[in-house]
């Protein structure tokens, strides 16, 4: 047993280097594959207001809506399925359920319906479904995956009957759902809205100015990037505002920005927060660039994208879980060159990421 | 079969007076070996401690201990002997130190190397005897001893007191 | 034009996985107690949680490194950086934790991470009402 004491628990970080300009870069697969973003946060150095054009994507950013008590079986909706998942893409997933206890549901822009659920809920639900990656001994949950645009699964098809009435009559699954469209937005989810009690959102931006910051010389110098773990580390001290101004022997805290370091005399710090749509995600990289034309000071800027924490799928269908962080979030570092790096972290069983 | 696998400790208390060690009994070592791991390893040491720990052989004679410890912590807990400075015995604060001397799967081979090491102890002091009368009666004591006659542990004993009369 | 110069040596395509190579893991806590009223500096903060690892682990697990990167006085929530190896001690002493000057506290985990930027963008904190 004592072994285990120092045992570490499993973390998984994907980088990538490429550049784009390269046409097999996979940028755009990579962000568009994360399905289910909660919080972009943008790092300008030598920036004190963010450039209009800036401001006006992120203002842009897509509204979500929140459905409260929404069951499930309305997803499964003839009206619904026509208007959201047939055309465009709809993104759902349940909202203020916990992964790791409850049952959570997610509705992908690909059409599918993905829902884990605990042992009970999956039996009294009655339909196929597979053993989560997740499951413990004592508390085993499933995965119930289905395409919602495959024949089988058409309004009145044996599939789409036998799932509704399951959702409908026998697990009567009830849940706050998080729900936005692309490109429609909420003119297409009206079929679902209109029953039930559901607010509009628009994300939420924070702007946060930083002066004196110190940073890893090695970004601004040149291309050999510092040791991936430790620029994550900064980076997240300068998102989370933990001074990084300690000496050595100080009780409380030995945290220091990684050497050689510069200080930058000022730096902004730009988040948006909600349901995130990964194509204004991706609109967001494109005016970073365009950003990073102009002649500047600094010539890169980050960016950082968390994952849903409860969402049941990370990047594509593969299944996510939470076990102590949940995190998958993903962190572009762009150059003035067109080059990236591209840091992925998933939590510690879930697949790799792309 | 499975068994409980356990690991034995060989060691040597030292102490700077040898008459004080006929006052240690396996209680006293085992009493001081849970509060120096309680005191360094805390609760959670003392709990791996409370379970397949025991002392299983002494002699006062030599200080000779065996230490029986569970195989999956014998490290953490073995990690906790260097700290102990003294032992408790009888009303008394005896100063001492753990020396271990070797790790053994069963009481059997720790025996054994007990008996090549006491040989080589002997061979080692025998050189340093005073005069010959001295060597003469070493050789003596060691004749009069054969493993026929009696248990191996009359053996050590044996070959222990001799080491004794070396210094 | 420079980007096109450049494209021939800045397409190399590179990509790394790394496997529990983070050295440090970061975890949110908070510390909830029986009378609210009660304050806490940062360093009887950490010097209680080195309390609690020393009562569990002795003079061994007292020594062990971890530091307190933020700290929060009025909601008693903390960010702490362990070494990946201490983590299962540190944690494991937070939980046994059950008492600040004689009265019940309790150590709530709210979330453990390899990575600090993790602990910046919990969905779970996501209020909309």
């Amino acid at each position: 047993m004592s072994v285990d004491l120092d045992q570490t628990p499993r973390s998984l970080l994907v980088c990538d280097r490429s550049s784009f300009l390269d046409e097999k870069n996979r940028i755009s697969s990579q962000v568009e594959q994360l399905h289910f973003n909660y919080k972009v946060s943008v790092l300008l150095p030598e920036c004190s207001s963010a450039p209009s054009h800036l401001d006006s994507v992120l203002n842009s950013f897509s509204s979500f809506y929140l459905i409260r008590k929404l069951p499930i079986h309305e997803l499964l909706d003839k009206h619904f399925l026509e208007m959201a998942v047939y055309q465009g893409s709809a993104y759902g997933v349940s909202y203020r359920t916990r992964i790791d206890e409850d049952n959570c549901v997610a509705l992908m822009p690909n059409g599918r319906l993905c829902l884990t659920l605990d042992k009970d809920s999956f039996q009294l639900l009655g339909f196929e479904g597979k053993l989560s990656r997740f499951t413990h001994r004592t508390n085993s949950r499933y995965v119930v995956s289905v395409d919602l645009t495959d024949s089988s699964m058409a309004p009145g098809g044996r599939g789409y009957l036998r799932l509704l009435t399951g959702l409908r009559s026998r697990l009567h699954l009830k849940c706050d759902f998080l729900l936005s469209h692309h490109p429609g937005g909420g003119a297409s989810l009206q079929p679902l809205l209109s029953h039930y009690d559901w607010s509009e959102h628009r994300p939420e931006i924070s702007t946060h100015a930083l002066t004196h910051l110190s940073c890893p010389a090695q970004l601004t110098s040149d291309l050999q990037s510092c040791d991936p773990h430790s620029f994550l580390e900064w980076l997240g001290a300068v998102d989370g505002d933990i001074s990084s101004e300690n000496s050595p022997s100080s009780f409380l805290s030995s945290f220091v920005c990684p050497e050689p370091k510069t200080t930058l005399s000022q730096a902004l710090s730009i988040s948006v927060c909600g349901l995130l749509l990964p194509q204004d995600v991706h609109r967001l990289i494109q005016e970073i660039r365009c950003y990073l034309e102009q002649p500047l000071l600094e010539s890169w800027v980050s960016l950082t994208v968390h994952g849903f924490v409860d969402s049941p799928v990370s990047w594509g269908g593969s299944e996510h879980g939470v076990l102590r962080g949940g995190e998958n979030f993903y962190t572009l570092l762009m150059f003035h060159d067109h080059t990236y790096h591209l840091h992925l972290a998933t939590g510690a069983h879930d697949i790799c990421p792309p | 079969m499975v068994r409980v696998k356990s690991r034995y400790l060989l060691c040597e208390v030292n102490v700077s007076d040898r008459s004080r060690l006929l006052l240690l009994d396996d209680r006293t070592i085992a009493v001081a070996v849970k509060a120096v791991v309680a005191r360094t390893h805390g609760d959670y040491g003392a709990a791996l401690c409370s379970v397949g720990f025991s002392v299983k052989y002494l002699n006062a004679h030599t200080g000779i201990v065996f230490l029986r410890l569970p195989k999956r912590c014998y490290r953490l807990l073995w990690s906790a002997l260097p700290f102990i400075t003294s032992v408790e015995a009888r009303g008394q604060k005896i100063p001492c130190f753990l020396n271990c001397l070797h790790v053994g799967g069963t009481i059997r081979t720790c025996q054994k190397f007990l008996i090549r090491y006491n040989t080589q102890q002997l061979h080692r002091m025998l050189p340093k005897c005073k005069n010959e009368e001295e060597k003469q009666q070493v050789r003596q004591a060691i004749l009069n001893c054969s493993l026929t006659r009696g248990k191996n542990e009359a053996l050590e004993d044996e070959l222990g007191s001799e080491e004794d009369e070396g210094e | 034009m420079r980007p096109v110069d450049k494209k021939g040596e800045s397409a190399v395509y590179q990509r790394v996985v790394l496997k529990n190579a983070s050295p440090y893991h970061y975890m949110k806590v908070c510390l909830v107690l029986e009378d609210e009223s009660t304050r806490l500096s940062a360093v009887d903060f950490k010097q209680f949680i080195i309390t609690g690892l020393k009562s569990l682990f002795g003079e061994v697990g007292a020594a062990l490194n971890f530091d307190l990167l933020k700290y929060n006085e009025e909601t008693l929530s903390a960010i702490l950086r362990v070494y990946s190896r201490g983590l299962v001690k540190l944690w494991s002493s937070l939980t046994l934790l059950g008492s600040y000057q004689n009265q019940a506290c309790a150590f709530r985990v709210l979330q453990v991470s390899p990575f600090l930027l993790a602990l910046t963008g919990n969905s779970r904190e996501l209020q909309l009402d």
